[in-house]
């Protein structure tokens, strides 16, 4: 019901006198925050950190930019495609990846981005090496090519939103509860019966298979992708966003990653050093509030409506 | 045949220069279990802290050197005091998500202070020249640099075996309760290691200026090659990470002469591999798992 309202609300915000160019900057915000909710999914809710998250990202764009180039450029099709080639290489990563835990794991998931993004540089027949891939076609749906600016917005929108209530569902669910007893505690979770390397393999092809939605979005927004886009200090970057919006709230990511785009850009237009800025604010919410704006929007929420008993 | 010598005399000399960073990440993850993303921002730091010496002060290029690691020794204690002190107790995780955002605020200071431009150091004066090699000309600066790479190397391993500050940090490595129980004050011994380590990867910033360059995102490559280096030889095993180092250094030069790019997808995938099979390193026995 929340998502529907707020949805409803970014979806009429480019009729209501938004300028074009914080129409595009949003897109690219709510685009991050699939990827950052997809992370959640990893780090928040299975306690799986990954540094390698660039990866399913980036795998998604290049998938979906070389299909529309060459095959169709209509949406669905070219989604399928993607989710089918993040998917299948989520299966064959996870299954060797998700033996480990903690730091082996996050560094691990770096060495395999490494691996693809050395491909992506040195593959030049498909992906066109250190230029990346460029003039990736708009998309098309029912025949109707979506234009850039508001079309693609409301379509980023509504995969937002259906992102968020499918993922909203699956935390809820008896996997998602499951996925939080491990991430409490791997060796007592395994004591009382749970499954800890299945429920944590499926766990990682999920978030790939989402984040990959939203490296097929971001390609159609920029036209097309470079190798940059599977380089380990983007992996760094959303994780920056999911942490600092807030780990396991789904809601926290989605904020964190609007505000990581709206600040970067702030930022960068105003003063040159936005990189310094930024990782003090990430450290100062490392080190202070481990539950990151959503947990401290949630703390002043419950101050001024506390809840009687 | 040539090509091939001077691609493993690259590989050796780098491999003799990696060991200064990847000791020092690998000394402050035995120790403190302290995964170090700052490690190669550190290293630019060096790299800028030779620029202010030598533009800034007016130094010569050797006072300059030695500068280097003194100026950034300070700013490593104040990062270990206030950032990485207060989160020892919070999973090993936390440490690679703090120093990760580290880096991003020294990266950003370097760019604020200097630019994002490259500089080009030339090396020293006497240095300027080529060596022959078996009808190979081959820089002297950097043979000289990978000599001085091993000499400082060789005192991290001699001061770590035969002195008694070097005891205390093998007994912390081993057992930090015990250490601590018998009387070993772990939490200075960290702060001082920690200093160290951050030292050594400066004076390899300042050391590799005159071959590498001195840019803002220097460290990027260099923390991940040492990342890999020390994996290999299992983190947190000094001796593992030696011969780390060079399987990663000779790997690189040696196989980005052949096949270019696809080299380093290679290694990175054996690493993965044999992180997942080994946990504990290839060469010997870490403690990550």
């Amino acid at each position: 019901m929340t998502i529907a309202v707020v949805a409803g609300l970014l979806a009429i915000l480019p009729f209501v006198g938004a300028a074009p160019f914080t129409i595009t900057l949003l897109t690219e915000g709510l685009i991050f925050a699939i990827w950052a909710m997809s992370l959640d999914i990893l780090v928040g809710y299975t306690g799986l950190v990954t540094f390698g998250h660039a990866a399913a990202f980036g795998l998604g764009s290049y998938a979906a930019g070389f299909f529309a180039r060459e095959v169709t450029t209509d949406f669905f099709v070219t989604l399928l495609f993607a989710e089918v080639v993040v998917i299948a290489v989520a299966v064959t990563i996870g299954f060797v990846v998700t033996r480990v835990s903690g730091i082996a794991f996050a560094i691990i998931s770096l060495c395999i981005a490494q691996v693809l993004f050395q491909i992506a540089v040195a593959w030049r027949d498909v992906t066109e090496g250190m230029d990346g891939l460029v003039g990736v076609p708009l998309p098309k749906m029912f025949g109707v090519t979506i234009n850039a600016g508001t079309e693609l917005y409301l379509l980023t929108v509504v995969t937002l939103a259906a992102v968020c209530i499918g993922l909203r569902r699956l935390v809820e669910s008896p996997f998602g509860r499951t996925l939080q007893a491990i991430r409490t505690n791997e060796d007592r979770a395994a004591a009382v019966g749970i499954n800890v390397r299945l429920n944590k393999w499926l766990a990682f092809i999920i978030s790939w298979a989402v984040a990959g939605v939203g490296g097929t979005l971001m390609v159609f927004l920029k036209a097309g992708t470079t190798p940059m886009s599977l380089h380990w200090t983007e992996s760094g970057n959303v994780l920056v966003m999911t942490i600092f919006g807030g780990l396991g709230t789904l809601f926290g990511p989605v904020i964190g990653a609007i505000s990581f785009v709206f600040l970067r850009d702030e930022f960068t237009t105003r003063f040159e050093a936005w990189q310094l800025a930024f990782g003090f604010v990430f450290v100062v919410v490392v080190l202070a509030f481990p539950t990151g704006l959503a947990g401290i929007i949630a703390r002043v929420w419950r101050s001024l409506w506390p809840v009687r008993s | 045949m040539n090509f091939f010598f001077v691609s493993v005399l690259n590989g050796v000399v780098y491999g003799c220069f990696l060991l200064l960073t990847s000791l020092g990440l690998s000394l402050v993850f035995g120790l403190g279990r302290v995964v170090n993303f700052a490690h190669g921002a550190l290293y630019a730091l060096g790299g800028y802290a030779l620029i202010v010496g030598m533009h800034g002060a007016g130094a010569g290029y050797w006072p300059a050197l030695i500068l280097a690691p003194l100026l950034v020794v300070p700013v490593a204690i104040l990062i270990e005091r206030v950032a990485i002190f207060p989160i020892r107790h919070r999973p090993e995780i936390y440490t690679l998500l703090v120093t990760f955002g580290i880096s991003f605020m020294i990266v950003g200071a370097i760019e604020y202070a200097f630019g994002t431009g490259t500089t080009l150091l030339p090396p020293p004066a006497p240095f300027v020249t080529t060596v022959d090699i078996f009808g190979n000309q081959y820089p002297v600066y950097r043979l000289l640099a990978a000599v001085v790479s091993l000499f400082v190397s060789a005192g991290v391993f001699a001061v770590i075996l035969f002195t008694p500050v070097g005891l205390r940090i093998r007994a912390v490595t081993d057992d930090p309760g015990m250490a601590e129980a018998l009387g070993v004050n772990t939490k200075w011994l960290l702060t001082l290691v920690f200093g160290c380590a951050a030292g050594l990867a400066a004076f390899a910033g300042a050391l590799g200026a005159p071959i590498f360059a001195v840019h803002p995102e220097m460290g990027t490559n260099i923390l991940l090659d040492s990342f890999l280096a020390v994996i290999l030889g299992g983190l947190g095993n000094l001796a593992g990470s030696v011969i780390g180092a060079f399987v990663v250094a000779l790997a690189k030069s040696i196989g980005g002469g052949y096949v270019t790019d696809w080299s380093i997808a290679v290694l990175f995938l054996v690493v993965a591999i044999a992180l997942i099979f080994r946990p504990t390193g290839v060469f010997g026995r870490g403690r990550v798992a």
